[in-house]
């Protein structure tokens, strides 16, 4: 176990070098000048080629592309993302200071979207073609259909203008994580509970299903012990993947609710060409992902011993 | 020879899954509601009631007989701004599905075919690629292009590219050591021609499926980014940005936002339903599984 925990990781780290480098290269790809926007910003307007050079040197944009990139990463690993354009501040300490909003909001939504998702899933594979089946499947469609941000938008009519439950913006109270959490919760749990119902209808009708029946040990522990220990094995994989679209989907859901957070900083970022702060954001969320992704990958092992044997 | 065979499998094939399609009532319905949807994008300015950027009334008018759908905050016509919405959406979601297969697809063929080290670097590409959210790589190329609608379509176009690569390139490999391309092979047809003519044809099917479904994906994603700002500009009547208006008088005016996200749901569900029937018309062994 411990040599394929080492092995996934030693994988990790060329995917990462890879990623940050492409976010990198698409960055620079056009050539909008940092140096010229800060001194814009700062100095309205009076821009002399001399600052210019100056700030360009100091900021290292003189030099080749690879050499920039070099540092860039010297300095990712060190936790150094550079220095945003517009707060002047390091990139990182502004990602942090917003990311525990995000991951609230992420972890949340995925917990709902669980408890939504599984046992619908489960209750479709059980009685296929059943109005909780077409229920279930109605549902994903639909959730696969619609908007994130429009999900948002009718929760908070619903629940916030005509129902007064839930504050419709903000981050204060946990009460306003609940309409958030729900919105990205709905666009996946219909997307989980199709996993689930295929991985689960796949699972009962093998042999070994058919032996626990024939022993006659009851529906219930054939379903529940049999059935959803080995259903569950895709699954959790899938978690992984559900996770990253939480991260995205909390981008757009931070704008609907005016909550803060990393979504909210790289949109606001994006609007004011701070390209630092973009390049940071997007290479933090991408690692966050990659490394959410490694953990599900051990988990899956740990879960199904078939893996780490490498069969 | 081995073309007229391969010509001649599909040939017999083409009646048979056209019927299977027809017969799935889900993409029947979805096929009705994707046409409509092109003909309404393509008659816009004739059948909307209004001129849709022409501030005609008083302004968070809720709907009547005179405005089905409502004024907007300006008074435009939801309605009207609505129909030629569908011209924008239905020509992002087009154009961004091409954009991403024309790179995507000979990618994964020459990653399949070659193998080797061509496999190797594309394969990496499509990796780090694919290890980011599609909207957050679509992010980072509006990031480095600047907001507007067409650097979304160039942006989702892009950032969905490594999901045909990798589509085909998987279809590539499943067929590429098989007898029939090996005796077209040593028949002494130039490489270019046993990918074109006896490889990728074997691919068309799951990568037409991928591409119905990515047209409803990337008017999801379209419409996302011009929410945030970061697509459509004002004054266009582009369904995200619509919301994104409607928004600011959520509590007063609750049809501005929510007729636009109506609109999307019918379109993209559509696309899904006829991408669903696809797939299973077109692969018999998913439908045995449905």
């Amino acid at each position: 176990m411990a040599r394929y925990v080492l092995g996934r990781v030693a994988q990790l780290i060329p995917v990462l070098l890879l990623v940050s480098a492409l976010v990198f290269a698409i960055m620079h790809i056009v050539p909008g000048d940092p140096a010229e926007l800060m001194l814009a910003g700062a100095e309205g307007g009076a821009i002399t080629p001399q600052r210019l050079a100056e700030l360009r040197q100091q900021m290292g944009l003189d030099e080749p592309l690879l050499v920039q990139y070099g540092r860039f990463v010297a300095g990712a690993v060190t936790g150094d993302l550079g220095q945003s354009v517009r707060y002047r501040v390091p990139v990182t300490g502004l990602i942090l200071e917003r990311f525990t909003p995000t991951l609230q909001l992420s972890l949340a939504g995925l917990a709902l979207s669980v408890l939504i998702g599984v046992p619908l899933g489960i209750a479709a594979a059980i009685r296929p073609n059943s109005w909780l089946d077409l229920l279930a499947m109605g549902a994903a469609s639909l959730g696969a259909a619609m908007p994130i941000y429009w999900v948002g938008l009718v929760l908070i009519l619903l629940f916030s203008f005509q129902l007064g439950w839930f504050p419709p913006a903000g981050a204060d109270s946990p009460a306003a994580l609940v309409l958030p959490a729900l919105t990205l919760a709905l666009v996946s749990a219909g997307m989980l509970a199709r996993l689930v119902r295929s991985s689960m209808i796949e699972i009962l009708s093998e042999d070994f299903i058919r032996a626990a029946r024939a022993k006659g040990i009851g529906e219930r522990l054939v379903v529940w012990r049999h059935g959803l220990n080995n259903a569950m094995i895709p699954v959790v994989t899938m978690l992984g993947l559900q996770f990253g679209a939480m991260l995205a989907g909390a981008v757009v859901t931070e704008i609907v609710f005016s909550r803060p957070g990393i979504g909210r900083l790289v949109v606001t970022a994006i609007l004011q060409k701070d390209y630092p702060l973009v390049q940071g954001c997007i290479v933090f969320l991408a690692s966050v992902y990659l490394l959410v992704n490694l953990a599900v990958d051990i988990a899956y092992a740990w879960l199904d011993p078939r893996i780490r044997y490498g069969t | 020879m081995a073309p007229d065979i391969a010509l001649a499998v599909t040939a017999t094939r083409w009646p048979s899954w056209l019927a299977r399609f027809a017969r799935n009532k889900g993409a029947m319905v979805g096929a009705a509601l994707l046409v409509g949807w092109i003909i309404i994008a393509v008659f816009a300015t004739q059948l909307a009631p209004h001129d849709p950027t022409e501030m005609l009334s008083r302004p968070r008018r809720p709907p009547s007989a005179a405005f089905w759908l409502g004024t907007d905050m300006l008074g435009r016509d939801v309605f009207s701004r609505i129909l030629l919405g569908g011209r924008i959406s239905l020509r992002l979601g087009l154009i961004s599905v091409v954009l991403g297969a024309l790179p995507g697809i000979p990618l994964g063929l020459l990653a399949g075919y070659l193998g080797g080290w061509v496999d190797t670097l594309i394969s990496r590409l499509i990796d780090a690629l694919l290890a980011l959210p599609s909207i957050l790589l679509a992010l980072v190329f509006i990031a480095a292009l600047g907001p507007s609608i067409g650097n979304v379509m160039i942006a989702v176009g892009l950032a969905t590219m490594p999901l045909y690569a990798r589509l085909v390139r998987g279809s590539v490999l499943a067929v590429r050591r098989l007898p029939y391309v090996e005796a077209a092979r040593v028949l002494g047809n130039p490489p270019w021609r046993i990918m074109i003519h006896h490889v990728l044809v074997n691919a068309y099917a799951p990568a037409l499926v991928l591409s119905t479904l990515q047209v409803g994906n990337a008017i999801l994603i379209g419409a996302g980014l011009s929410f945030l700002g970061l697509g459509a500009q004002p004054p266009t009547p582009e369904w995200g940005l619509m919301s994104a208006e409607g928004r600011e008088v959520l509590g007063r005016a609750w049809w501005i936002s929510t007729f636009p996200g109506l609109a999307i749901l019918s379109v993209v569900m559509a696309c899904n339903l006829v991408g669903d029937g696809l797939r299973a018309a077109l692969d018999p062994r998913m439908r045995l599984e449905r």
